[in-house]
């Protein structure tokens, strides 16, 4: 039943994401087109938080790194090298994964919080150098650039100028990405990772080498943070050294937690929900961030597994109700793998 | 040669402050395990208590004298609200002092609002020092942090609460087994390390800028006293900030202060990468 029900609402999501172009400008929300679009560029961006902390235990805060090296691939291409719309969200993917393939084959030497404190070092290297290499990144002011157009046929051409060419363009990529890492989450090499989040000494004992899955997980996760990048910088025609900062990293653990590490769709709930609050309270009240706060200091003290976890946790216990008694099978599964898992932190060897 | 040696003292001075301040990150981590990246803002704090009180007393000693009391209490209360529920989940701490973070720089803009405010030194003049002219203040700051640190270490080993602190530290089962009330070290040394950075703050208020965005400034600088100092090896987090800062200001006074910064950066993640211990690992064991 659950699994239907997810099927379902998932659906449902895809659908509206669908038609929305049809049906936002048609009751007079236009601007949240935009809203949406930047929501599905969060959403891959939180995706590659989760990828590295939902699959693989490695909580990293410092993806914004390579959101950033997306971004300034794309500015750098379009504005400074005159490449064209391809090209330049070449170039911004292959900065991106380079750069995350030369920082990971660093930072997953480290664990726990190493790890997290190499990843935010990184990212500030980089931040400076950014902010400092005035010529090529414009320093504080940032990088803009005019949109080149996507595909030219004869007279026509389509370009992202267009709202709607740009929201179905956004939409498809980062749809591509989520059916990407929901394929590397169900093959054998996402149960690789699995297994290392779960126990790395028991992983490398029967036979995974451990650090080349960490570094592959660091580098497709970087990818998706590029690729987000990309998209962003496209959107918003700019590039700037600040989408570098800790605190962007920050917010896509924030994104990441409150919907739910580890589930393919919890860092996107995530993001839409606070992003949508950020909309809507940042009008009415300048000071909406302390609200913020505030969820994730409770989501993570009464809900450590994220909106998804609870809702995930409340259709089984319906399921269970439903079925008189008798857990389901996915229930039961559960029931087992929390009594068989030791209690963390506190009750070691 | 001049402005080096007036930049290297300023280091000194700075390196001090914040060695105060780091070492209040040092032992939260050592003792709860947790990576808070809310410390800068606990800094931060100090230094906004420190011009609402001046403001409502017209008296810098007095803000002097309690700001790190109000402090410590802080600690104390977020300790109890945010941090006891979440012992355990080593990950999740870092995103609840980060949330942590969030609210205490917005509740600053709030009530204090954005814009950075300037604190007259409570001491003027200047005296010879080395061939230049230096800021009485400053070394006035420096030797309150010098007997501050001293008196922190002085507290771990001369008081019985200091000597629970190690003993938790050391091993937190064996310490309840003897009877050590684990969840008051807890709260003192959270509050502690909030009182710390308030002091840190108090101190550094009239050299400094009272911004609400200040912490974020200063906590990679703390965290890169702490990792190259050892994490949770406490001398070498007052050596390695001293160094640091000292460093960082003659490398300032020949080329610009960011290049600075990513030196030490860079020094930093060749520290966490070679010597994840600290450069004093060895001397220490």
């Amino acid at each position: 039943m659950k699994a239907r029900i997810n099927r379902g609402v998932l659906l449902t999501v895809l659908a509206f994401l669908l038609i929305a172009p049809l049906l936002l400008p048609a009751v007079g929300f236009d601007y949240w087109l935009d809203i949406l679009a930047e929501i599905l560029i969060w959403s891959l961006f939180a995706a590659s938080v989760n990828l590295l902390f939902g699959y693989v235990g490695l909580l990293s805060f410092g993806q914004a790194l390579f959101f950033g090296m997306g971004m300034f691939g794309v500015a750098i291409g379009v504005a400074k090298l005159g490449l064209g719309f391809w090209p330049a969200l070449g170039l911004g993917m292959v900065v991106a994964v380079a750069t995350a393939a030369v920082a990971g084959a660093l930072a997953v030497r480290l664990t726990w919080h190493y790890f997290a404190i190499i990843t935010v070092v990184f990212s500030l290297i980089f931040y400076f150098i950014a902010l400092s290499a005035k010529p090529l990144t414009g320093g504080d002011d940032g990088t803009s650039f005019s949109m080149p157009p996507m595909l030219t046929l004869g007279e026509s051409e389509l370009s992202l100028t267009d709202q709607t060419v740009q929201y179905f363009f956004i939409l498809l990529v980062v749809g591509f990405a989520f059916f990407v890492k929901y394929l590397i989450v169900r093959s054998p090499f996402g149960m690789a990772l699995m297994a290392v989040r779960e126990n790395d000494v028991r992983a490398s004992l029967i036979g995974l080498n451990v650090y080349f899955l960490r570094w592959i997980a660091f580098v497709v996760a970087g990818g998706f943070a590029g690729l987000a990048g990309c998209l962003f910088a496209l959107f918003g025609r700019y590039a700037s050294a600040t989408y570098m900062f800790y605190h962007v990293s920050g917010e896509g653990v924030v994104w990441t937690i409150v919907g739910g590490a580890g589930t393919l769709f919890g860092p996107a709930i995530g993001a839409a929900l606070l992003i949508i609050v950020r909309e809507e309270l940042s009008n009415m009240w300048e000071h909406y961030p302390i609200l913020v706060g505030i969820v994730v200091i409770l989501t993570v003290i009464f809900a450590p597994k994220g909106l998804m976890g609870m809702w995930n946790g409340l259709l089984d216990r319906l399921a269970s109700r439903s079925a008189d008694g008798t857990d389901t099978d996915e229930g039961q599964r559960q029931a087992m793998e929390s009594a068989a898992a030791p209690v963390k932190g506190e009750a070691g060897p | 040669m001049d402005i080096v040696v007036a930049l290297a003292f300023n280091g000194l001075v700075w390196g001090l402050i914040i060695a105060l301040i780091a070492l209040g990150l040092s032992i939260i981590f050592g003792l709860l395990d947790i990576i808070n990246l809310a410390h800068g803002d606990f800094f931060m704090v100090g230094t906004v208590l420190t011009w609402f009180v001046l403001e409502a007393t017209g008296n810098y000693w007095i803000a002097f004298l309690i700001v790190p009391l109000m402090g410590f209490l802080m600690g104390a209360l977020v300790e109890r609200a945010v941090i006891q529920p979440i012992r355990g989940t080593a990950a999740l701490s870092i995103v609840a002092t980060f949330g942590l973070s969030i609210i205490i720089q917005e509740v600053v803009r709030a009530g204090f609002g954005a814009a950075p405010k300037r604190i007259l030194p409570p001491i003027e003049g200047t005296i010879p020092l080395f061939g230049i002219e230096y800021d009485i203040y400053r070394i006035f700051a420096a030797a309150v942090s010098i007997v501050a640190i001293f008196g922190f270490f002085a507290f771990l080993h001369r008081t019985k609460l200091g000597t629970w602190m190690r003993a938790v530290r050391f091993d937190r089962d064996i310490a309840l087994a003897m009877g050590v009330p684990a969840r008051t070290v807890y709260m003192v040394t959270f509050a502690l390390g909030f009182a710390m950075a308030a002091l840190g703050g108090a101190v550094a208020a009239p050299i400094t800028t009272v911004d609400f965005q200040t912490g974020v400034d200063v906590l990679p600088f703390c965290f890169m006293a702490v990792i190259i100092g050892g994490l949770g090896n406490l001398p070498g987090t007052v050596a390695a900030a001293v160094l640091l800062a000292v460093t960082e200001g003659i490398v300032t006074s020949f080329t610009d202060p960011t290049v600075a910064r990513i030196v030490s950066l860079c020094l930093m993640s060749a520290v966490l990468i070679a010597r994840p211990h600290g450069i004093f690992a060895g001397a220490t064991r």
